[in-house]
């Protein structure tokens, strides 16, 4: 199974580990993977507001460079995700803006037709690999570790859209955890925001509302939170101390990324997926995984 | 058609509605949930008579065909506790007084089936008058203060005004409005209370109904939205979920206020002006710049957070001072105009 891959910009920079996990994790899971090199940003939710059109044919583009491939398209970041997801529906629904980006495309060869599958790398193993497959692959289970599953917003929401339901439904996260031999804990944080968007010029809104999901997290027994968003995982992970200055406690919560988390499950080392690279040392967990791969738990 | 964008492959499973199914979240399963006769546990949010301290207070309604949550309610009054305190005046979703949290979502307890174990709650973002009352004067002050009005300055160009569907397609979206607040109660930044000058998404559907009308006098416009704190709402489309009219209030409402926003008050855009220009000369984002350029002086605030960064290798002030020209910043440039600083 072959992808069209859009790491997105946080991968390529504040969370460049989430690029190189997803490439290992890839190779052991047999996804091929063809990253999309001069693919933009996808115009992040800033775009969207000030110029449609702009924010329209930077996503067109990227599915057209998919399509050009004739690949489906993978992501790893929640927004770039929506924006996309936004993107095609606008484009397939309405044929003057169609042939208007698809004017602007023509300057370098390139033309949409509205086939690119679009799928985030979470989809993608519930979809394409599936747990059966998953199961096998694992020779490393991560067993009893209890793991807060932390959605983020845009790839479960707005509802009844793109075939999102209740996102308080959720469990896609939780299962997979549970594949990997985890144990994924209720709390009351699991389908909120993490508030990233606003946090450029205002974190004050990003370090309160995260600040209440870590702790409930942390009382609800999670060693660690996972997340398939880096703009999620910038926010838990990067500005935990502020959020610890915040809520008055230490909270060393680990977060990762969640290929980092199958990777783990899948033997690669907490060195090859950069597990320390996070503001937050995952000490606890990579004596768990190190110990785990030897064989003899604790 | 959107299907090539949702439809599952190879596994057969559909990643997107995982959950549906196994929380028992389809109607069909709604529907057989309860028997004519079977006891729902339900337990209120009260204040007590002595010193106004809120607590809960459990019930046991027997389950009649068809009941709402409304009906528990009404249950409840006509049964065991007369001085329940709760509104409702249309019972079908019309007046938007009925709204509660039950079991931790908000709900109209009108449209709303009963299910066998309620919790039953106040909405939230507001102050509790009693039991499930709340006081409603926060949020009709604040849409007063936004005038959602139209205002006319010029002459009327002709009788009937040209006027066509595609130019009031965001306002009538927010003309569905019932004002039950929903929403204000699901809204995370409103949560945080005065932190921010965020208005709220029910105040800025009202002001929508308006705003986004083309007809409105631009000035009168630029006056109100300067009021709303609106580049403060986080997208977290948690509004939307809640909304019992089914309006699409991120993106049919606050996003396209936010673009009247840019254009008649560019000032309350700055941070998406950067991030434009950012991608424009980059093609990508580089966290560095939007940083610096978006908070300037006070980014040294941070400076302890920055040091910590840089030791762990998540920014690159390389990067930053100098860019490299790739065919992504090419695209960019292209695309959204080049020539842009920076």
């Amino acid at each position: 199974m072959k992808f069209a891959y859009y790491p997105g910009c946080s991968a390529r920079s504040t969370c460049a580990e989430l690029n190189e996990a997803t490439h290992l994790v890839a190779a052991k899971l047999g996804l091929g993977l063809l990253q999309l090199e001069s693919a933009t940003c996808t115009g992040a939710r800033e775009l969207r507001a000030i110029d449609p059109v702009g924010f329209y044919t930077l996503n067109v583009r990227i599915l057209a460079l998919a399509e050009s491939h004739g690949l489906p398209l993978m992501t790893i970041c929640n927004t770039c995700t929506l924006n996309v997801l936004d993107a095609h529906a606008a484009f397939v629904s309405d044929r003057e803006l169609a042939a208007g980006v698809n004017d602007r495309l023509a300057e370098e060869g390139l033309r949409y037709s509205g086939r690119t599958r679009i799928s985030h790398f979470l989809w993608v193993l519930h979809e394409n690999i599936g747990e059966q497959r998953l199961r096998e692959l694992v020779v490393n289970p991560l067993t009893d570790l209890t793991v807060a599953a932390f959605y983020g917003c845009h790839i479960t929401r707005p509802p009844l859209q793109y075939g999102f339901v209740d996102s308080r439904n959720n469990i896609a996260l939780e299962k997979l955890a549970e594949v990997l031999g985890c144990r994924p804990i209720d709390y009351s944080g699991r389908n909120e925001c993490c508030g990233f968007h606003t946090a450029a010029h205002d974190e004050r809104v990003a370090i309160k509302l995260t600040g209440q999901h870590i702790l409930s997290a942390k009382t609800g027994g999670a060693q660690a939170m996972v997340t398939p968003c880096p703009l999620c995982h910038t926010v838990l992970d990067g500005f935990q101390r502020e959020i610890e200055k915040d809520v008055g406690q230490k909270l060393d919560m680990p977060i990762l990324h969640l290929p980092q988390l199958v990777g783990l499950a899948l033997g690669l080392s907490p060195d090859e997926l950069n597990i320390d690279r996070h503001m937050v040392p995952a000490g606890t967990l990579k004596a768990y995984a190190a110990v785990a791969s030897k064989g003899s738990r604790r | 058609m959107v299907t090539s964008a949702s439809a599952p492959a190879q596994t057969g499973i559909d990643a997107r509605r995982l959950g549906q199914i196994e929380r028992s979240d389809t109607l069909a399963v709604r529907n057989s949930r309860l028997a004519i006769g079977e006891i729902i546990a339900v337990r209120i949010r009260r204040f007590d008579d002595s010193g106004g301290a809120a607590a809960y207070q459990d019930f046991q309604v027997p389950y009649q065909k068809w009941m709402r949550v409304l009906d528990v309610l009404n249950w409840v009054t006509e049964n065991k506790a007369t001085d329940l305190a709760y509104r409702w005046c249309c019972g079908s979703k019309m007046c938007g007084t009925c709204a509660v949290r039950m079991n931790g979502r908000e709900v109209l307890a009108c449209w709303e089936a009963a299910e066998p174990v309620m919790t039953i709650e106040p909405l939230r973002n507001l102050p509790v008058i009693r039991d499930l009352i709340v006081d409603r004067t926060p949020y009709e002050s604040k849409v007063a203060s936004l005038e959602p009005w139209l205002e006319r300055r010029e002459p009327y160009p002709q009788f009937p005004e040209p006027l066509n569907h595609k130019q009031m397609k965001d306002a009538s979206k927010a003309l569905d409005c019932i004002s039950c607040m929903c929403c204000y109660s699901a809204c995370p930044v409103i949560g945080l209370g005065d932190l921010t000058d965020f208005a709220g998404p029910a105040p800025l559907v009202q002001l929508g109904q308006t705003a986004l009308d083309p007809r409105n006098d631009p000035g009168k416009v630029t006056r109100s939205l300067a009021l709303t704190g609106i580049f403060n709402c986080v997208s977290c489309y948690k509004c939307e979920e809640v909304c019992p009219a089914g309006i699409p209030i991120v993106s049919r409402v606050i996003e396209p206020l936010k673009a009247k926003a840019a254009q008649l008050v560019p000032g309350m855009a700055k941070h998406s002006f950067v991030l434009r220009d950012i991608v424009a000369a980059r093609g990508r984002v580089d966290p560095g710049a939007l940083v610096l350029r978006v908070q300037g002086l006070r980014a040294l605030a941070n400076m302890p957070r920055v040091i910590r960064l840089l030791l762990r290798g998540k920014i690159n002030p390389w990067k930053t001072l100098f860019r490299i020209k790739t065919a992504a910043s090419a695209a960019a440039g292209r695309i959204l105009g080049a020539g842009v600083a920076k």
